[in-house]
C-alpha cells in the first residue's frame, strides 16, 4: 500500500496525472475523522492484473472546506463522494445529501463529535 | 424537444430481492436518463464497529452485514485486523477459509441463477436450483455449525476443522452438484425464453466497463480480466486450481454463464481444497491490540469487497470502512439502463444481482 499527501487545492491535478482507467480501479473515497474538527480524506485506487498494489491519495482538510468532485475524471466516483456528504456533512461539489439519510437529516454519523 | 415519462421501478416490486428504487426518464419504451436511491436499509454498521464493540467482537458483527456473503465480510474484517497485529494465517487455516469462501460463492451464484429463471417465468426451475442450493447450504451448515451467519472465521484461524466425515459429505454433495450444474448449463444454452433472447440485452460494454469502474462477474462478463483472487497474495488461489472466467459481450447472458462458469471452477477448487488440506492448528493465538491502518480486498461473489480498518493501539478501533460490490456497481448498472428498453429492466436488474443489504450497510 502507498500512500501518497495531496491538498484539496490540487486533488483533481494530482489524480489527472495518475489516473488510467484501464491501468488503475478506482475503488472508493474514504473520511477518517481526526477529531478536533480534522479530517483526512482518502481516495483509493488499485492496479489491474498486479497484485498488492494499492495507491492511496490522502487529504488532510476540515468540515467546512468544500472538497472538489472527481467526477469529471472518475464517472463512478459519484457514489462515495455522496457516501461522504452524508456520513461526515461534507461539502462536495454536485453530491447530493441522501445516499443514507434522509435529504434533510441534520445528522453526521461519522463525525466523532456526533 | 420529445416528450419523456418517469417511472419508478422499486422500492417495492415483484422482480427485487431486497429494496432499491430506480426512476427511469423514458422515452417511449426507451431509458434515457436513470437515478438510483439505495440506502433503505442502512444501519450504521461502519458506526457501531468503532463506538459499540471491540475490535475482536468486529469480526461478528460484520458478518450481519449481509447474509449472503457473510462469511467474506467477517475474512476481510479479519485479515485486516491480522495484519495490523503482526499475524498470518498458516496455509491450513488459509485453506479452510478459502473453502467457505468459494461454497459462498456457489450458493450465491445459485439464488441469482433461480431469481433469473423466475424473472423468466420459469417458477418451477426457481424452485428447483434453490433445492439444488441446499446441497451447498448443508456444506456450510456441517462446516461451521450455522446456514447463514457462520461466525467460522475469528482472528487467528477458524472456529471448526474438517474432519473425515466432513470430507467424504464435501464429495458426495458436490458430486451431486455437479451433475445439477451441467443440467443448468444444459438449460441455458439451449432455452430461448431462459437466456438466448437475453443475447445482447443489457449491455455493458468492455469501454464502459473500465469508465464506470465495473468489477466481479459484471465485468468479467464484458471482457475485463480483473478478479480479487488473482491479484491480492493473501491466498494461494493458483494452487487449487483457480481459473478466471471471462466472456466478451457483457450482455444477461453472458452474465449468467459467468456464473455458471465460475460455480463449475469454484466446485473445482473446493474438491481440490479438501483432497489436499495442509497440515496445522486451526486456530492460533495472536498477541496485542491492532495500531496502523490495514486494507484488505476480498473477491465475494458480486465483486471486490474492500475493507480499510485503522486501530490505535486499544480495543476500539478508529475507523472501519466498509465497501461492498454492489456499492461500487451502481455506476454500471446505471449506464447499462440508459440504452435499454424500459420492458427489459427487471431482466437487467437481476442480472446484475444487486445486494442492497451490503450496499445500505
Amino acid at each position: 500500500m502507498t500512500k501518497l499527501e495531496t491538498t484539496l487545492a490540487t486533488l483533481l491535478a494530482d489524480i489527472g496525472t495518475f489516473y488510467e482507467p484501464k491501468k488503475w480501479h478506482f475503488l472508493t473515497v474514504n473520511g477518517i475523522d481526526l477529531g478536533e474538527g480534522k479530517i483526512e480524506l482518502q481516495w483509493i485506487f488499485s492496479k489491474y492484473g498486479v497484485k498488492d498494489e494499492i495507491v492511496i491519495y490522502y487529504a488532510l482538510s476540515d468540515y467546512e472546506t468544500p472538497v472538489p468532485s472527481l467526477v469529471s475524471l472518475i464517472p463512478s466516483a459519484f457514489m462515495g463522494e455522496r457516501e461522504i456528504v452524508d456520513m461526515f456533512g461534507l461539502k462536495v461539489d454536485g453530491a447530493e445529501r441522501g445516499l443514507y439519510l434522509d435529504e434533510d437529516s441534520l445528522q453526521h454519523p461519522l463525525r466523532s463529535e456526533s | 424537444m420529445k416528450k419523456t415519462i418517469q417511472i419508478p421501478l422499486g422500492s417495492q416490486h415483484i422482480s427485487l430481492l431486497e429494496p432499491i428504487r430506480f426512476k427511469f426518464e423514458c422515452e417511449n419504451e426507451k431509458i434515457i436518463g436513470v437515478d438510483a436511491d439505495v440506502g433503505f436499509v442502512h444501519r450504521g454498521v461502519e458506526l457501531a464497529c468503532t463506538r459499540s464493540f471491540e475490535f475482536k467482537q468486529v469480526g461478528y458483527v460484520v458478518a450481519r452485514v449481509c447474509g449472503l456473503c457473510a462469511i467474506t465480510h467477517s475474512l476481510s474484517y479479519t485479515l485486516a485486523a491480522e495484519k495490523l497485529l503482526g499475524y498470518e494465517a498458516n496455509d491450513r487455516i488459509k485453506y479452510l477459509r478459502m473453502l467457505m469462501v468459494e461454497l459462498d460463492r456457489i450458493h450465491s451464484h445459485m439464488l441469482c441463477l433461480a431469481h433469473t429463471a423466475e424473472n423468466a417465468g420459469f417458477e418451477a426451475l426457481f424452485m428447483q436450483i434453490m433445492a439444488d442450493r441446499e446441497l451447498v447450504m448443508d456444506l456450510q451448515e456441517a462446516i461451521s455449525g450455522n446456514r447463514v451467519q457462520f461466525d467460522f472465521i475469528a482472528i487467528g484461524g477458524v472456529n471448526r476443522d474438517l474432519t473425515p466425515e466432513l470430507t467424504a459429505l464435501i464429495h458426495k454433495n458436490l458430486t451431486l452438484l455437479s451433475e445439477k450444474i451441467d443440467a443448468l448449463i444444459g438449460l441455458f444454452n439451449n432455452n430461448w425464453s431462459l437466456s438466448l433472447k437475453y443475447k445482447g440485452v443489457g449491455v455493458l460494454r468492455l469501454e464502459d466497463a473500465y469508465t464506470y469502474n465495473a468489477l466481479g462477474p459484471l465485468a468479467r462478463a464484458a471482457g475485463l480480466a480483473t478478479d480479487v483472487r488473482v491479484e491480492t497474495s493473501d491466498f494461494p488461489y493458483e494452487d487449487i486450481g483457480y481459473t478466471m472466467i471471462l466472456e466478451s459481450t457483457g450482455d444477461i447472458h453472458a452474465r449468467n454463464f459467468v456464473r455458471l462458469r465460475e460455480i463449475v471452477n469454484s466446485i473445482a477448487m473446493c474438491r481440490n481444497i479438501a483432497d489436499n488440506l495442509p497440515a496445522g492448528e486451526i486456530l492460533e493465538k495472536t498477541k496485542g491490540k491492532p495500531k496502523g491502518e490495514a486494507v484488505v480486498r476480498v473477491e465475494a461473489p458480486r465483486g471486490e469487497l474492500f475493507y480499510l480498518v485503522r486501530g490505535n493501539g486499544g480495543n476500539m478501533l478508529e475507523r472501519v470502512r466498509i465497501k461492498t460490490p454492489t456499492f461500487s456497481g451502481i455506476p454500471a448498472m446505471m449506464e447499462v439502463f440508459k440504452s435499454s428498453e424500459y420492458a427489459d429492466a427487471p431482466a437487467i436488474l437481476a442480472s446484475f444481482d444487486p445486494c442492497m443489504s451490503c450496499t445500505a450497510k
